[in-house]
């Protein structure tokens, strides 16, 4: 009396396809911040359409900000092979531009002439505009027309940028971005190659930061860093604007006709994509339209740099499983101590709600600091090595398989009674492998790296079955979910797994974090 | 209808299904050891052994409009009595070790005893083996099928505990298509193991008729909260939420002392690493910016103060604390939810907005809620209440979570000004030392967010004994329990002459 397939059970198995499917494209881990340069700072926009592909199989019309056809931006990081801007996508390109450097941004609207006018906003800039024709927020590109736009790259930091013509239908159609200035003179003590910065060498990885801050601040140092734009997607607005696009049109607000009340979003987007598909590689020629993904790996000790775009109309609760994110900033502006402007001011947050139009940068890093038991599974007398810092982590060796491991809880065992390798007589007796059910993602173990893992399983059969996306023999890292905690946003147009979510992995030292390959 | 036999004749066959190749698949246990290397049983132990069992399943909750709704829920299987009078399950190792009477006596009330339900010698050993583990099953499934949770039990622990949560899935009697596997997510444990976190895809999930404990040392003092985390749309929304805190080592300073040199001498001499800030970023508690001589002291109850934090400056003292779960129920997803029925995530919508799983007026009803479950038999349903009653002149900790699934909601104070000192399970203050904390009226969360709110009534000149207030919801909607327009999220505040900090008795 084996249980019959029903939706439940339909779900599961696609959620073991998905998982598969993430699997064989993500053979390569990519992530970093990609997007455009320009050493004159000058962006040839193009506001155009096209169709987004879902993880649901769906095709939807939608309205991109992308490279004029024929120009030749610059890509960054430079490490990222593949790199392209097509003449629409969604999210817009990600502009890196440097602190003081003026900005020109060439928009011309490609949009259907139904569609009327557009333009973009820069929250936070003093923007001058020259060209097109007037509009309610800012000068806009008539149908076929083109405006610009310029402003000097004041503020440090993740910032916004998004259509001021009939916000509520073109951004939800996906007209937004975002743009990111790196400030000016990165201080001394982040650019001077830490020890993580060692490591990544020793280990033959490759450095895809922009900078080495986030801000001109000493505080602000960061290891690796990652971008995630939110927004959601009504379908059904989408489809009026697609059956609506080949009309007859010469009037600046356009002359469709469309419902953008009451409103539905049945799609939850992180960099345009939602899960699975958000886990596979920037640039992957399976979404011509949606190049950048969300796929953040690290090890631990490294800090994290997170830029967090809030789009569209919903906000969305980020929820970082693994740590808090201490907030350096919002829109841009460093958060100081009033009276001492050396210090963080920031709050220190598990979940970062993200508003439209808002942005924030936090820092977050994982280390296993205060378990009580040793995550890689060090026994007393093996020869692995643990002296701890000020800090209490073990930094003295860069070049070391437990760099930055918590030694106070060195060699402490957690099992009790283990199969394998590992330390004995520790807290918990882990039960039975036969009931219980192992994800995709789980390394294999408890313990972190493939070293533990094969000397913890002992005489259960080596990869343990499932866990698929996460091989216990290669990477066994520790994997989280980040995602939205209004919960109903990580589905798929009804279905779960999917939307607002993917699986951040903490790996081992011996894993070698390739960001491009 | 479907029989209690039915459904084990039904565990059973899928059990045989999933598992007939093993012959060592265990079934149910409880892990709570009398002594570990950090506890070794010494009157010099920092903190505790902790242990709770708490159960996955199924349950039915009453709605503030009288109709009865099915829930996916977690129920008490250890600390019963506390969790009938409103309190934390969470037992010491020695409470958790008294084998609770009905496990031996099926006449005897399980919510008579804070002793593990099932817990007793394997019968497989020598008489007189001590306890082991070793759960008699047939008593978990008496107490624990269809006896859900709205909110989940709740938990408490004290800084250096370390805690051993056992959870026991006894399946879903309403949905026996669903081999449902249950977790537990500790959200916000900081540097979590992503073993113990609790979610299926990158950890293990425990089928039915099995049991895992999750092992924690206590993190940093602060309001967190906990859920399931498999198919979280499905299993948050259908009220798989609970709620924890972790009480600060201030508490333990003694009285007379000062609380700036106690929190000075953790970061900055304490032997144990964890306890010092350093260089670290995410340091929870920086020292305040100048020692503003606070020392500790008595509160209105006449019992050493508490705090929220080891703030340094009694900043975070209260006189009596209360947990409040914010949260929502949609009934047509519920319903789906209990019909076999394919769910809707897209056209979610809640009708019943909850303070710790009632709406006005229940939530000022005194006592534990009880529902009739589908087999006829009465269950503690909704074990808390959110009566807010304040001594005269003092102050109450408001333990505010929110785990709605579907929107942002707002809890706004009518007359008695919050003052927010924590976020996210963290004491607001900047890294040089500076109070960040603020006044308001009210608080907006999202779900998956917390924040510790006081509500300061110190100024007797203005909140007298026998004042009443209210929490309430700006959200106007919110206000109302599916048809009936009033009711929603909303509580009272009492001002007592007196109030006795367990029991939260109002005189």
């Amino acid at each position: 009396m084996c249980p019959t397939l029903n939706s439940k059970t339909l779900i599961q198995r696609f959620q073991v396809v998905a998982a598969l499917f993430a699997t064989l494209l993500i053979a390569v881990a990519q992530a970093a911040v990609p997007g455009v340069t320009s050493a004159s700072g000058s962006f040839n926009l193009t506001a155009a359409p096209s169709y987004l592909t879902q993880p649901d199989g769906a095709s939807i019309y939608s309205w991109g900000y992308g490279c004029v056809s024929g120009s030749t931006p610059s890509f960054a990081p430079a490490a990222i092979s593949g790199a392209n801007c097509p003449t629409m996508q969604i999210p817009g390109p990600t502009l890196i531009v440097k602190e003081g450097q003026s900005v020109t941004v060439n928009l011309t609207n490609n949009l259907p002439p139904a569609a009327g006018n557009t333009s973009i906003l820069f929250p936070g800039f003093s923007v001058k505009s020259s060209g097109g024709t007037p509009g309610l927020l800012t000068q806009e590109a008539a149908s076929g027309g083109s405006v610009t736009y310029t402003f000097t790259a004041m503020s440090p930091g993740t910032h916004a940028y998004y259509s001021g013509t009939q916000g509520d239908l073109q951004i939800e159609m996906g007209l937004y971005g975002s743009i990111i200035v790196l400030p000016s003179t990165p201080p001394a003590n982040c650019s001077s190659g830490s020890s993580n910065d060692v490591a990544k060498v020793f280990n033959g990885e490759t450095d895809f930061r922009l900078s080495t801050a986030a801000y001109n601040h000493g505080a602000s140092c960061y290891d690796r860093e990652y971008l995630f734009q939110f927004s959601e997607m009504d379908p059904l607005i989408h489809q009026q604007a697609d059956a609506q696009k080949d009309l007859p049109c010469t009037r600046a607000n356009g002359c469709m006709s469309i419902a953008t009340e009451p409103y539905h979003p049945a799609y939850f987007l992180i960099n345009g994509r939602s899960m699975p598909d958000l886990m596979d590689p920037n640039y992957a020629v399976q979404y011509p339209h949606q190049p950048y993904n969300g796929n953040p790996h690290m090890h631990p000790g490294e800090l994290v740099l997170l830029r967090v775009v809030g789009t569209g109309r919903w906000q969305h609760p980020f929820h970082e499983h693994g740590n808090h994110v201490r907030i350096l900033g919002r829109d841009g502006n460093l958060l100081l101590s009033q009276n001492d402007p050396t210090k963080l001011a920031g709050p220190l947050l598990f979940t970062t709600t993200t508003t439209p139009g808002t942005t924030l940068d936090g820092i977050f890093y994982w280390t296993g600091k205060g378990l009580n038991w040793d995550v890689y599974g060090h026994t007393a007398g093996d020869h692995s090595v643990c002296v701890p810092d000020a800090n209490g982590y073990y930094t003295a060796d860069p070049t070391a398989p437990n760099y930055y491991e918590w030694c106070q809880d060195h060699a402490k065992p957690l099992e009790a009674h283990p199969f394998g390798a590992v330390g004995s007589g520790g807290p918990v007796t882990l039960p039975d492998a036969n009931i219980l059910t192992n994800g995709a993602w789980y390394g294999g173990s408890p313990y972190l790296g493939p070293d533990a893992t094969a000397r913890a399983v002992g005489s259960t059969p080596i990869p343990p079955f499932g866990t698929v996306a996460n091989s216990p023999s290669q990477e066994a890292g520790f994997a989280y979910m980040w995602h939205s905690h209004n919960e109903r946003e990580i589905t798929t147009n009804n279905a779960f797994p999917g939307g607002a979510m993917m699986m951040m992995l903490v790996d081992p030292r011996a894993f070698k974090i390739n960001e491009a390959n | 209808m479907l029989t209690l036999s039915r459904f084990l004749y039904l565990l059973t066959a899928a059990l045989l299904c999933f598992f007939a190749i093993s012959a060592e698949a265990q079934s149910f246990r409880v892990q709570c050891p009398t002594t570990t290397a950090l506890h070794p049983g010494l009157a010099t132990d920092a903190g505790a052994i902790k242990c709770q069992q708490i159960s996955g399943g199924d349950g039915f909750a009453t709605m503030a409009d009288g109709s009865q709704t099915y829930l996916f829920a977690f129920g008490p299987l250890s600390g019963l009595k506390d969790i009938k009078a409103g309190q934390p399950g969470t037992q010491t190792q020695a409470v958790f070790n008294t084998p609770n009477p009905f496990t031996s006596n099926p006449a005897a009330d399980p919510t008579a005893s804070n002793g593990a339900v099932g817990l007793t010698p394997d019968p497989n050993l020598p008489v007189g083996s001590p306890l082991d583990g070793h759960i008699d099953p047939r008593p978990v499934m008496d107490v624990g099928v269809m006896n859900g949770n709205m909110p989940a039990p709740t938990m408490a622990i004290d800084e250096d505990d370390e805690f051993f949560l056992t959870l026991t899935n006894v399946g879903m009697i309403m949905r026996p298509d669903l081999f449902e596997q249950h977790t537990v997510h500790f959200h916000g444990y900081p540097n979590a193991s992503s073993f113990y976190d609790g979610v299926p895809d990158a950890s293990v999930a425990i089928n039915i008729g099995g049991s895992f404990t999750y092992y924690y040392l206590a993190p940093d003092a602060g309001t967190y909260f906990w859920h399931c985390h498999i198919t979280p749309p499905e299993h948050l929304q259908m009220g798989m939420v609970g709620q924890i805190y972790v009480r600060p080592r201030q508490n333990r300073v003694p009285l007379g002392a000062s609380l700036y040199a106690a929190l000075a001498a953790h970061e900055q001499a304490s032997a144990d690493p964890r306890q010092r800030c350093g260089t670290d970023i995410l340091c929870p508690a920086n020292l305040p910016h100048s020692d503003n001589g606070a020392t500790r002291s008595n509160n209105k109850s006449g019992s050493p103060t508490l705090y929220a934090y080891n703030d340094g400056d009694g900043s975070t003292a209260y006189d009596v604390d209360y947990p409040i779960q914010i949260h929502g129920f949609d009934p047509s997803f519920h319903f789906v939810g209990m019909t076999f029925n394919p769910e809707p995530f897209t056209d979610m919508k809640d009708k019943y907005f909850m303070l710790n799983g009632r709406s006005y007026p229940d939530t000022v009803t005194a006592g534990p809620m009880q529902t009739q479950v589908a087999d006829g038999s009465m269950h503690f349903s909704q074990p808390l209440p959110t009566i807010i009653n304040i001594p005269l002149g003092g102050k109450a900790l408001l333990r505010i979570s929110d785990l709605d699934v579907t929107e942002f909601q707002t809890l706004a104070s009518l007359g008695i000004p919050m003052r927010i000192v924590g976020y996210n399970a963290r004491l607001l203050r900047d890294m040089a030392g500076n109070n960040t904390a603020y006044t308001t009226n009210s608080i907006t969360l999202a779900g998956g967010e917390s924040l510790d709110a006081i509500l300061d009534a110190s100024d007797t000149s203005k909140f007298k004994a026998g004042d009443t207030y209210y929490l309430y919801t700006p959200n106007l909607d919110h206000l109302a329990n599916d048809a009936e327009n009033f009711g929603g999220l909303m509580t009272e505040v009492h001002i007592c002459s007196s109030v006795d900090p367990t029991t939260k008795t109002c005189s």
